[in-house]
């Protein structure tokens, strides 16, 4: 995608902005495309082609320090915005903690930007045409009208919330009746059977949203000391949503799936999964709040591991905006959180050799049994807080199962016993400099692990450090269409209002 | 330099451009020219050591068939690559299922030659205000800056100097410090954009518009004992360099230190439903939340919002009016035209308690029979309209001030500050989260409380307003919606009493 040519002009603003004053410069420069294809209650609703360029400058004159982006690339407009983003760099106050890393740290093994093979040719291949089909094929509602369910396609999430296809009882889609009455619902049986299986609700699929799109990326890093590295990445992506009614109210489902590679996207899946999540809401309510163990699903766990990553930024440590300040060395998490970067495993969604400012990426702790093994520094807070510089921030942290690996939900569910199972949260935040948190919830109360009947309308409220301290379990679950790859996490005594 | 001229483009290849996006079949056509630059300047630790600027220029197209969009840019406006987008963009009119699914009448142009119906609101006259310009009128090229502004701009930002905003956001960090001792760390960012936008649509419809955004927001972090807290305000006004002013520092500093004691003392409360007084201002974002979203036509369109059955009935009590406004001077949600070219208005949304309005875009207006109102908006260039909202706000109601409502309350808590929201469009469930509060007991306000979120559903959070007070007040902090693109919104309230939330707690 960048070909020579641009390597060129990148090399050539780099130049620019000597020429102009600046004593060293980076140069970003960016370029994406992407296909995209929404379809609407199994109908092609929109189709939308983007190409994006950008080249950002960091630059560093007399002690000074400014960051700068245009996509207007042609060499005329280019000089014009490096003169000027020059000029306006001598404005600011000097900052002499200001520079670019040692060229030692940096990046040295990504040459062509395929290294990772993070790369599908099959994207080049991809008409319209097959990108619609792809789409619509994905429909839950296409598949319906046009008999493509195959025999024994069950919609129950758990095969406990959906009864068989109540899908015919859709008004508003009474195509999609017939070819859902052949379909064979009978399954295995119940991994967590309930009253649920029995009560069979009706419902009516109101709304289908989904979206296939297919991507390419590709960056390349270069600055004054030689620096120069390249990354390429294909994605394929598609999301849904579906919005059921029964009752009188309404329930919404959402799932996704992605991957670098086109084989490994599932999109039919995500909407039959979409659906499970819809459905099995259905007659959820607040359960009495009181202090549960919480089982947080695979899908939605980041929510709880992000702010511990943000607070171990050496940006939120030298503001004193962190709730784990002073914690590098110390044992502050329990025993059972592991915490690895694992940036440069080939193949896998969201590997990368080097951070933004080039410096190259390696597998590390980042917590270790409890113990806090690394803040994320990058070369500015390193000669700010005279510390050594790390890499500016986790790239793919996977936490590690524990106290066994091989647990998923179910099993962590069996383990637990009862409490309450999150599988979605509802808006909610954490306060960075002291870790409380307070999130919208929803999910299921269960029981002897298995499913009782779905919650909603909760919040989860509590303190980081305190809930880490009560980790029971960390799955072997994660998704690895995810950049943060934790799985099922369970935690003791967790507050819950409803 | 006319807007076309700053596109480089001229009014015979726009019309060549929409002819290219309506070739396979197409309903409609607009293209959507953006030149936006991006300005900040960073305060940290006593020194504002960065700053910069950020240039995006390009064109969007869509087309539409039905309901159906297709979608392209260029970031480029040369001919070529807008007609490629164009032609792209047109594909839609071969990937659509042609028949409507509902029966809509659709957006046609081939064979209309006026515009779109105004709401009734706005008027005819305003088709010629506001930076809408015809290619028919010939004094339309030269009047784009005259034009009625909802945006002040006394000193455009573009003539400032960026080093005099230096010794700004230098007396920011003074003042703050001067005003507590408790103050450890003190972050201040200025962020200034303008752009300029042209429009054109298979209409002829000429409309241009210049956005200037000035925004400035304060982080402190205060230290007492061993405890730490923090703090954040901000500022955001569509205005010009006259936005630095003595008076926006002093009402940045003042806020940047208030309630700094309370915040030290705060604690959860129990959690559970109760009673809670929301104070004016910022507590808006209950509307945004609990009501706009769930209001915007496209999720009514789809069948997905829990109030699309619910047009022309009563959904909380008479006597109170919620709209939505593009027209507040200087607001943050304001807009002399949306980004379909659709006259800046204000929309109510429920008037004596009725549901009297979804907020529009063109194509959902056209689905509904009814006028645009303005809502159609898009992050930038690379983005297809959808419907957005602008400043939300509830009017002053009859019920007294805010200590009527708090005197009322036998036990439940006043919310006045919050940082962010989400709402679940099918369900109606929608969350906020508190900065910081106070518990009510017994009519009167007592311990400090903070870092809670609070879960409601939406209409039943309406249903169960149970007071509002005379003091509407609208929020000048840098409020952005997340939905599917970011849009820059206000938001405000007068204090209201909500009889029953679900509140977060130990």
């Amino acid at each position: 995608m960048i070909t020579d040519k641009e390597l060129d002009f990148v090399r050539e603003a780099l130049e620019m902005a000597r020429r102009f004053g600046a004593q060293k410069a980076r140069a970003t420069l960016s370029k994406s495309e992407e296909d995209l294809v929404a379809t609407l209650d199994g109908e092609v609703d929109r189709v939308t082609h983007c190409a994006d360029r950008s080249l950002n400058l960091a630059l560093f004159v007399d002690g000074r320090f400014g960051t700068y982006s245009t996509n207007k690339l042609d060499a005329v407009s280019l000089e014009g915005f490096i003169e000027r983003a020059v000029a306006t760099t001598r404005m600011v106050s000097e900052d002499v903690f200001r520079d670019l890393p040692d060229p030692a740290r940096c990046c040295r093994d990504a040459l062509t930007g395929d290294e990772l093979g993070l790369v599908d040719a099959v994207r080049e291949r991809r008409s319209p045409a097959d990108r619609q089909q792809i789409a619509l094929d994905a429909s839950v509602l296409f598949s319906s009208r046009s008999g493509q369910l195959p025999p024994g396609t069950s919609f129950g999430p758990h095969r406990f919330a959906v009864p068989p296809l109540t899908m015919p009882r859709v008004a508003r889609f009474p195509e999609a009746v017939p070819a859902a009455e052949k379909t064979d619902n009978s399954g295995p049986g119940l991994p967590w059977s309930n009253h649920y299986e029995d009560e069979g609700k009706d419902f009516q699929i109101v709304s289908e949203e989904g979206e296939y799109s297919d991507s390419i990326y590709e960056t390349v890093v270069m600055d004054t000391n030689g620096v120069c590295c390249r990354h390429r990445e294909t994605s394929f992506d598609y999301g849904v949503e579906i919005t059921v009614e029964s009752g009188g109210d309404k329930y919404s489902g959402y799932w996704w799936d992605a991957c670098s590679h086109a084989a490994g996207l599932d999109a039919p899946a995500c909407g039959r999964r979409a659906l499970e999540r819809a459905v099995a809401q259905i007659g959820s309510a607040p359960a009495p709040s009181g202090r549960y163990t919480a089982v947080i699903d695979a899908e939605m766990a980041a929510k709880l591991v992000s702010p511990l990553l943000r607070a171990l930024s050496a940006y939120s440590i030298q503001q004193n905006n962190s709730f784990l300040m002073d914690s590098l060395g110390q044992q502050v998490f329990p025993e059972g959180l592991t915490i690895l970067d694992l940036p440069r495993i080939p193949g896998q969604t969201c590997s990368k050799y080097f951070d933004s400012e080039g410096v190259t990426t390696v597998e590390a702790p980042i917590i270790e049994r409890g113990v806090v093994k690394e803040y994320f520094v990058n070369t500015y807070m390193a000669n700010k807080m005279q510390i050594a510089p790390t890499i500016e921030d986790a790239t793919r942290p996977k936490v590690l199962p524990w106290p066994e690996a091989g647990l998923d939900r179910a099993a962590i569910l069996q383990r637990c016993g009862s409490g309450i199972l999150v599988t979605d949260f509802n808006g909610g935040n954490s306060n960075p400099v002291t870790g409380d948190f307070s999130y919208g919830i929803e999910g299921f109360l269960f029981e002897e692990g298995r499913i009782v009947r779905p919650v909603s309308g909760m919040l989860m409220t509590g303190n980081l450090l305190g809930l880490w301290s009560r980790l029971l379990a960390a799955g072997d679950d994660a998704r690895p269409c995810q950049t943060k790859l934790i799985p099922t996490l369970a935690f003791a005594e967790v507050d819950f209002s409803g | 330099m006319s807007h076309c001229e700053r596109f480089g483009i001229t009014e015979e290849q726009l019309r060549a451009l929409v002819a290219e996006g309506l070739s396979a079949g197409g309903d409609w056509c607009d293209l959507y020219f953006e030149d936006t630059s991006y300005h900040d300047l960073l305060l940290r630790d006593g020194v504002v050591g960065s700053g910069g600027y950020h240039v995006d220029f390009g064109c969007g197209v869509r087309v539409l068939k039905g309901e159906k969009t297709g979608y392209a840019y260029a970031e480029s406006t040369d001919f070529a690559s807008l007609r490629a987008a164009a032609r792209a963009a047109g594909s839609i009119a071969n990937a659509a299922i042609a028949a409507p699914l509902r029966g809509s009448p659709g957006l046609k142009t081939s064979d209309c030659v006026g515009p779109l119906p105004l709401p009734s609101a706005a008027g005819p006259s305003l088709l010629r205000s506001r930076g809408r310009l015809r290619f028919s009128d010939p004094t339309a090229a030269s009047t784009p800056h005259a034009m009625a502004s909802f945006y002040s701009e006394l000193t455009p930002w573009e003539d400032a100097e960026v080093a005099g905003f230096v010794p700004f956001l230098q007396r920011i960090e003074g003042g703050i410090r001067a005003r507590d001792s408790r103050v450890l760390k003190v972050v201040a960012v200025l962020s200034y954009s303008v752009s300029d936008i042209l429009m054109y649509n298979s209409l002829g419809e000429l409309t241009a518009d210049h956005r200037p955004l000035g925004s400035l927001s304060v982080q402190v972090i205060f230290r007492q004992g061993n405890r730490t807290e923090n703090n954040t305000v901000s500022r955001s006004l569509r205005m010009g360099a006259e936005m630095i002013s003595d008076a926006v520092l002093e009402d940045l500093v003042s806020r940047a230190v208030a309630g700094m004691d309370a915040r030290f003392e705060a604690r959860r409360p129990k959690g559970g439903q109760m009673s809670v007084v929301m104070g004016a201002g910022a507590s808006g974002i209950l509307l945004h939340e609990a009501m706009g979203h769930a209001f915007e036509a496209d999720f009514n369109r789809k069948g997905q919002s829990i109030f699309s059955d619910k047009m022309g009935k009563q959904i909380c009590r008479p006597g109170i009016n919620i709209l939505d406004d593009g027209t507040l001077p200087a607001s943050r949600g304001a807009l002399n035209v949306d980004d379909e070219g659709v006259p800046g208005q204000k929309t109510y949304m429920v008037t004596d308690g009725r549901l009297t309005s979804y907020l529009h875009d063109r194509i959902s207006a056209a689905w509904y029979g009814v006028a645009p109102t303005g809502n159609g908006r898009r992050e930038s260039f690379r983005y297809n309209p959808i419907p957005r909202m602008r400043a939300t706000y509830m009017e002053s109601g009859p019920d007294g001030t805010r200590e009527d409502l708090i005197a009322s309350v036998r036990k439940g808590i006043y919310v006045d500050q919050f940082a962010n929201g989400q709402v679940k469009i099918g369900e109606g469930d929608f969350t906020f989260f508190v900065k910081s509060g106070f518990l009510i007991e017994k009519g009167r306000l007592t311990m400090p409380i903070k870092d809670i979120n609070i879960i409601g559903n939406g209409p039943q959070a309406l249903a169960d307003i149970q007071g509002v007070a005379g003091d509407l007040k609208i929020d000048e902090g840098t409020w952005t919606c997340g939905k599917e693109q970011s849009a820059a919104v206000s938001c405000g309230i007068p204090s209201v009493l909500i009889g029953r939330l679900t509140v977060g707690g130990e």
